[in-house]
């Protein structure tokens, strides 16, 4: 028999689990995220909270309110309350809707913008397949079709491997996938993006959120 | 003027005969440019005209572990399997937020004093700058992991601060010693920027590094002796701090992230600066007609002193040699189109 929460119970706890995500609280995200499921919330609503806490991160490092650090002990916060989470999901038969591959191109060995990025959208709720650095043109085709994915992001800092990007870009156009792409990177530029035929450019984590939900929109 | 004095007069703020420069080049271009000239790897920075000459170990010293892996002094490993020049971490150290049980090198270790006299030998007359890279936050995130180190500031400040101040020591009484040579500058490399803003972000910045700063920098002015750094990216909202510490030339001053030209005017007599010419978008993908209008109007600006000309960052293999060749020959015939030296 499954016990119904009071609304008023549940806002609580869900507002106390956005809360440690926004502070970067690991152990109270995980304590809340515990209370959530042993009092019987809907999963998908634990998730939204989740995402709205990210949301909220992503929203003050685009304003230079919080820098990396802060970005990184949310996104911790949030990884430590999906573990919890996740089997619950599962279970109850949902899946992310959309799979993003991501991945710094080759010969690039930069990671800590592309992680950040990867943190970011699985707070977005996408599922999100990391290839890691110095990528390969084909794994990224290999990996899009594997997994379904609807996005591909790709992360250059080099000038000297933003060709690596164009390469790849063509390849994927050539393959047809049917994957939109994204790009973002230090010396990476909106006209250098329109140049290589990607579908959008981002100059920061949470820019990237937004432009990966409009281009799957 | 010897080269030296050029570089001298510029710091101080005053006129100079000409601009000095000094350039860096990574492993493929200066090749090129070896071959092209003729010059053996040694004699290439005399032959540039190069007005600095960097003495030290840069980012120290490695040990071969085979596989591409290489060992610094710290105990941190680097993979150069990708990246030939410095290559990336895949091992480090302090894998908890702890120095126990953790040895620093030893800063007076002869090898990073070893070539000192011999390159002073090959460019008697250049200003002589003892370069230390990596040299504090880079140091810390190396040892600690790009990511751990992040979330200690936050969660470990104390350890942070003492691995901070250990590292600080370290590089006090590795400048003591060289300061017992006759160099003329200390440069300390640490890349704090990124292309907007700082990593770490200001606050964090002011609370942990800059007490550091002030001992490094503090040690260096005590010495009369002129102080130089180097950080990547976009930090040029820490200028007025950088000034009160005593620093006197800043690299590599990337026109992609700060308004150069702005900048020489709005700190002139209080800040040097050496870069400015653009490595991510004049120098890969201009002509060299940019190249040289580019590098015209930075040697223009900085006629009146407080700047040393050179691209922002080492150039990189994907620079053309043309366009390489055009800023080296830009700087060489400046003004009234002698070659000033060279050659
Ligand atoms: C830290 C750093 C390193 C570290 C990297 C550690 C790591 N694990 O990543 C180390 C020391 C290893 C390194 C090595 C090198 N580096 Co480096 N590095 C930097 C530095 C200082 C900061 C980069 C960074 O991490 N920023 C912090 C993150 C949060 O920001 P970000 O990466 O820009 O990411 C954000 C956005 O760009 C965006 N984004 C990023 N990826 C993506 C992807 C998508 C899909 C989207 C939508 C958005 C997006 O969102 C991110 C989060 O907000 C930059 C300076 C700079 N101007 O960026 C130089 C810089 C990138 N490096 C440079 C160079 C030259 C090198 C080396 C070649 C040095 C050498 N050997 O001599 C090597 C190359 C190694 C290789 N093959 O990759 C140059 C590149 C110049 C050029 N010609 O392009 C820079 C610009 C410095 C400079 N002054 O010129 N580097």
């Amino acid at each position: 028999m499954r016990t119904v929460k009071a609304p008023n119970d549940m806002s609580e706890i869900l507002n106390t689990l956005t809360e440690s995500i926004k502070a970067g609280k690991r152990k109270d995200a995980k304590a809340a995220t515990e209370q959530a499921l042993s009092e019987n919330i809907d999963p998908q609503q634990i998730l939204a909270a989740l995402t709205m806490g990210m949301d909220d991160v992503g929203r003050r490092f685009k304003a230079n309110e919080i820098f990396v650090p802060e970005v990184l002990v949310a996104a911790r916060s949030m990884k430590s309350s999906m573990e919890l989470l996740e089997p619950v999901l599962a279970e109850s038969g949902y899946t992310p809707d959309h799979t993003v591959i991501i991945g710094t191109v080759e010969g690039d060995l930069h990671d800590i913008g592309k992680n950040l990025v990867a943190m970011m959208l699985k707070g977005a709720n996408f599922s999100v397949v990391d290839l890691g650095t110095n990528v390969g043109a084909q794994a990224f085709v290999e990996a899009a079709q594997t997994h379904k994915a609807s996005l591909i992001g790709l992360s250059a800092l080099l000038t000297t491997t933003m060709t690596a990007m164009r390469e790849a870009v063509a390849l994927f156009r050539e393959q047809g996938l049917a994957a939109k792409v994204m790009i973002g990177g230090a010396p990476i530029t909106e006209q250098f993006a329109q140049d290589i035929g990607a579908d959008g450019y981002a100059t920061d984590a949470a820019s990237s959120v937004d432009l990966a939900r409009s281009l799957v929109a | 003027m010897s080269r030296r004095d050029v570089v001298i007069t510029a710091l101080r703020g005053e006129k100079p005969p000409y601009v000095p420069w000094s350039f860096r080049f990574t492993r493929e271009p200066r090749q090129a440019l070896c071959a092209h000239y003729g010059v053996a790897d040694e004699e290439l920075d005399q032959r540039l005209g190069n007005h600095l000459v960097e003495l030290g170990s840069d980012i120290g010293f490695f040990e071969d572990l085979g596989r591409d892996k290489h060992r610094d002094v710290f105990g941190v490993v680097w993979d150069r399997s990708v990246d030939k020049d410095i290559g990336i971490v895949c091992d480090f150290p302090l894998k908890e937020p702890t120095l126990e049980g953790y040895a620093f090198p030893d800063p007076l270790d002869e090898r990073f004093f070893a070539d000192i006299e011999a390159k002073c030998g090959r460019q008697p007359d250049c200003f002589r700058l003892f370069c230390l890279g990596f040299s504090l936050f880079e140091r810390a995130w190396t040892l600690r992991g790009m990511e751990n180190l992040m979330m200690d500031f936050l969660e470990e400040p104390e350890f942070v601060e003492e691995l901070l101040t250990r590292i600080a020591d370290y590089n006090l009484a590795q400048v003591k010693k060289a300061l017992t040579y006759d160099i003329d500058g200390v440069y300390y490399g640490d890349d704090w920027g990124q292309q907007q803003g700082l990593i770490m972000g200001y606050p964090r910045w002011k609370e942990f590094i800059y007490p550091q700063l002030e001992r490094m920098y503090g040690l260096v002015k005590a010495a009369g002796k002129f102080q130089f750094i180097h950080s990547c990216g976009d930090v040029d909202e820490l200028f007025p701090d950088l000034i009160a510490l005593g620093l006197d030339c800043f690299n590599p001053f990337q026109p992609e992230v700060m308004d150069t030209f702005a900048l020489m005017q709005q700190y002139r007599e209080q800040l040097s600066f050496w870069g400015g010419l653009s490595t991510q978008s004049t120098l890969p993908y201009g002509s060299p007609e940019k190249v040289r209008r580019e590098s015209e109007r930075l040697l223009e600006a900085g006629s009146l002193g407080n700047y040393i000309f050179s691209p922002s960052h080492a150039v990189e293999s994907d620079v053309p040699m043309e366009n390489m060749l055009t800023f080296i020959e830009t700087a060489q015939t400046q003004g009234a189109g002698i070659m000033i030296s060279g050659a």
